[in-house]
């Protein structure tokens, strides 16, 4: 249960300008649902997802997940709690190019000190869930847009997160990878996890396995 | 925080080392570079100051000359004798010595004259003369002697010249090594008669008088007596020879000053650059860690690996090339701005000095900087909001 209660982000500008990203939101997303947060360029969608990832604190209200206060952790618990319970698809994947795929995906295990066999065993689920066995000890930046997107995928699912939080998806996707990603979709969502998906992608709109819809209009849900 | 170390941990940060190949070269050469220069400058230092060291202890208290003009002569033997009188000496003893020079190689020997039945002046020849054969013309010489000598083909022996220009032929029966190769190195020593056949000087004759005095305290007042009673000498007392021998290396530790502030400013340049900032690739990859679940002291915990393995790598790597540098190589070019003045004497070896004190200086200059270079600014973009990188 993710519950959002009276969220206000402001961004401090200079000293005498502040931006009022997010106004007032008040959202509860329960265990397993789909949601989409869709918006214009500019809305808070990318905001919203940043605060409920602990990624950045809200001005003021409270960001509650499983009845965790995550908007008030200290930073090393907020990076045990992403560790442990997020897993985040960024819009422009942020890999690290000159690493492999493999490194790639392990990288969020690496604080763990896991037992080697341990490591493997939940990098080769994630990289056969993704289909991208083949490519892995390719460098990623010889992978094409869409291996690089199920790179991604695969590095946000190796630590079995119960919540997905992906950033405008589709937006470096052709139609073809698009409808793939969906499929994807579908998976996670089967395996019972939260997703949550911020986008302005029409392909997401009154889409059947979409339980909500939630629309930003500058910082207020509308 | 577990001890335990994390491999993957490591492996990530080699990987960092190498994904940044020509950055990690380029700074391991810088840093090694000025590791080796501030290691070989304290090296020598501390070789030289080991030979200075020695040579101090071995000054004699008082040494006597006659001087005239301003000008040094040769001294009477007497005045060993009236020396002898003034509470508080405990001897007096005339030495022959003097400078003789091999225009073959520009260089100047010292020859020491020594009395087969007299108490030497310095404890180091009288074990040198229980091994010279005094009842030949022969002579024992220093190690730098030697290799000039040899390169000349003078093995066997050695054709002195005289002042009336005819040649005095001398055997070589055996090469010394004293304590000091400061002192030694350029030194022969053969009897007191010999000396003075090449130098030419009487039998009543001396170059100085040596004068001991077992009560430190007494030194000066008697230097004063001896400069009161005979006003025809100049006297030298230990303290003198001290000053003058440390300002000779005070110049050099100026030198040597010279050369580590510019390391240092080198150093420091390269610290400065890395503290001025990351470059945004690696704030953002510092940012995508965190969102992934790294905590500060993770990503802190691999600039160190970092930061240590270049750092240490070049420190061992400039430790061993100054190493070879000094004592196998003798450290030429930077040797000669430390001793400079002896440019006329046979070159000595610099003595092999460990000294653990001056690695951990070394590392400590180095090591621990560099590392905190690589942390620091890590440490301020991985504080911030990591909010930045899903922009
Ligand atoms: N670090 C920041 N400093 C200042 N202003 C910011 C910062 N981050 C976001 N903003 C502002 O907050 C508002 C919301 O930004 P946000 O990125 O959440 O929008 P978005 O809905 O994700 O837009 P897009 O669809 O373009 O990704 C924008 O006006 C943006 O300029
Ligand atoms: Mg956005």
């Amino acid at each position: 249960m993710i519950e959002l209660k009276n969220i206000t982000k402001k961004y401090e500008i200079n000293k005498n300008n502040t931006i009022t990203a997010l106004k007032n939101i008040n959202i509860k997303i329960g265990e397993g649902e789909l949601v989409i947060i869709k918006g214009s360029s500019g809305s808070g969608k990318s905001t919203l997802l940043s605060l409920i990832a602990a990624l950045s604190k809200p001005t003021s209200g409270e960001v509650i997940v499983d009845s965790k206060r995550i908007s008030k952790l200290p930073d090393n618990f907020a990076s045990d709690f992403r560790q442990n319970n997020i897993g985040f698809i960024f819009q422009k994947y942020n890999l690290i190019n000159s690493l492999s795929v493999r490194d790639n995906i392990i990288l969020p295990l690496i604080p763990m000190n896991l037992n080697i066999d341990v490591l493997n065993t939940k990098l080769q689920n994630v990289i056969k869930m993704f289909h991208i066995e083949h490519k892995e000890n390719v460098l990623v930046k010889n992978l094409s847009g869409g291996e690089q997107q199920r790179v991604a995928i695969a590095r946000a699912n190796i630590n079995s997160p119960k919540i997905i939080l992906a950033d405008e998806p589709t937006a470096n996707l052709d139609e073809k990878l698009s409808l793939a990603f969906i499929e994807i979709l579908k998976e996670l969502k089967f395996q019972g996890k939260t997703i949550i998906i911020a986008t302005h992608d029409p392909l997401f709109f009154n889409f059947n396995i979409v339980d909500k819809e939630i629309k930003i209009y500058q910082g207020s849900i509308s | 925080m577990s001890s335990k170390i994390n491999i993957y941990l490591v492996e990530y940060a080699i990987n960092s080392l190498l994904r940044q190949k020509h950055k990690t070269f380029f700074i391991t050469i810088i840093l090694t570079i000025l590791i080796f220069l501030l290691s070989s400058v304290f090296l020598i230092t501390n070789s030289i100051k080991h030979e200075l060291n020695a040579t101090l202890k071995s000054l004699p208290e008082i040494i006597v000359q006659k001087s005239k003009a301003g000008r040094h002569y040769d001294i009477d033997i007497d005045m060993a004798d009236n020396l002898l009188n003034i509470t508080g000496v405990k001897s007096a003893i005339p030495r022959v010595w003097g400078y003789y020079y091999f225009y073959n190689s520009k260089t100047n020997f010292s020859i020491v004259g020594i009395d087969e039945y007299e108490e030497q002046y310095k404890d180091t020849l009288e074990k040198i003369a229980t091994t010279l054969d005094f009842s030949k013309d022969s002579m024992l010489i220093g190690k730098g002697v030697n290799r000039i000598m040899s390169k000349n083909y003078y093995k066997e022996y050695f054709n002195f010249i005289k002042p009336d220009g005819s040649i005095k032929k001398m055997e070589i029966s055996g090469v010394f090594s004293a304590d000091t190769e400061l002192e030694s190195n350029d030194m022969i020593v053969m009897s007191i008669n010999n000396a003075r056949e090449i130098f030419d000087m009487p039998s009543a004759h001396a170059t100085d008088i040596v004068v001991k005095i077992p009560n430190v305290d007494e030194i000066a007042t008697i230097a004063q007596k001896i400069k009161q009673q005979y006003p025809d000498t100049k006297v030298i007392t230990k303290d003198d020879l001290k000053i003058s021998y440390q300002n000779i290396f005070n110049y050099k530790s100026g030198l040597f000053l010279a050369l580590f502030i510019i390391s240092l400013f080198t150093f420091f340049i390269i610290i400065y650059d890395k503290l001025s900032g990351l470059s945004s690739e690696e704030k953002r990859e510092v940012g995508v860690l965190k969102a992934i679940g790294w905590r500060v002291e993770d990503v802190l915990k691999a600039k160190f690996y970092e930061g240590f393995i270049v750092s240490f790598f070049a420190y061992l790597l400039g430790l061993l090339l100054s190493f070879a540098f000094v004592y196998i190589f003798q450290a030429p070019l930077l040797k000669n701005i430390f001793i400079g003045y002896s440019e006329l004497k046979p070159s000595f070896e610099l003595p092999f000095v460990f000294d653990i004190q001056t690695l951990a200086l070394i590392f400590f200059l180095s090591v621990p900087i560099y590392i905190a270079a690589t942390i620091i600014p890590s440490w301020r973009s991985a504080t911030l909001e990591a909010d930045e990188v899903i922009r």
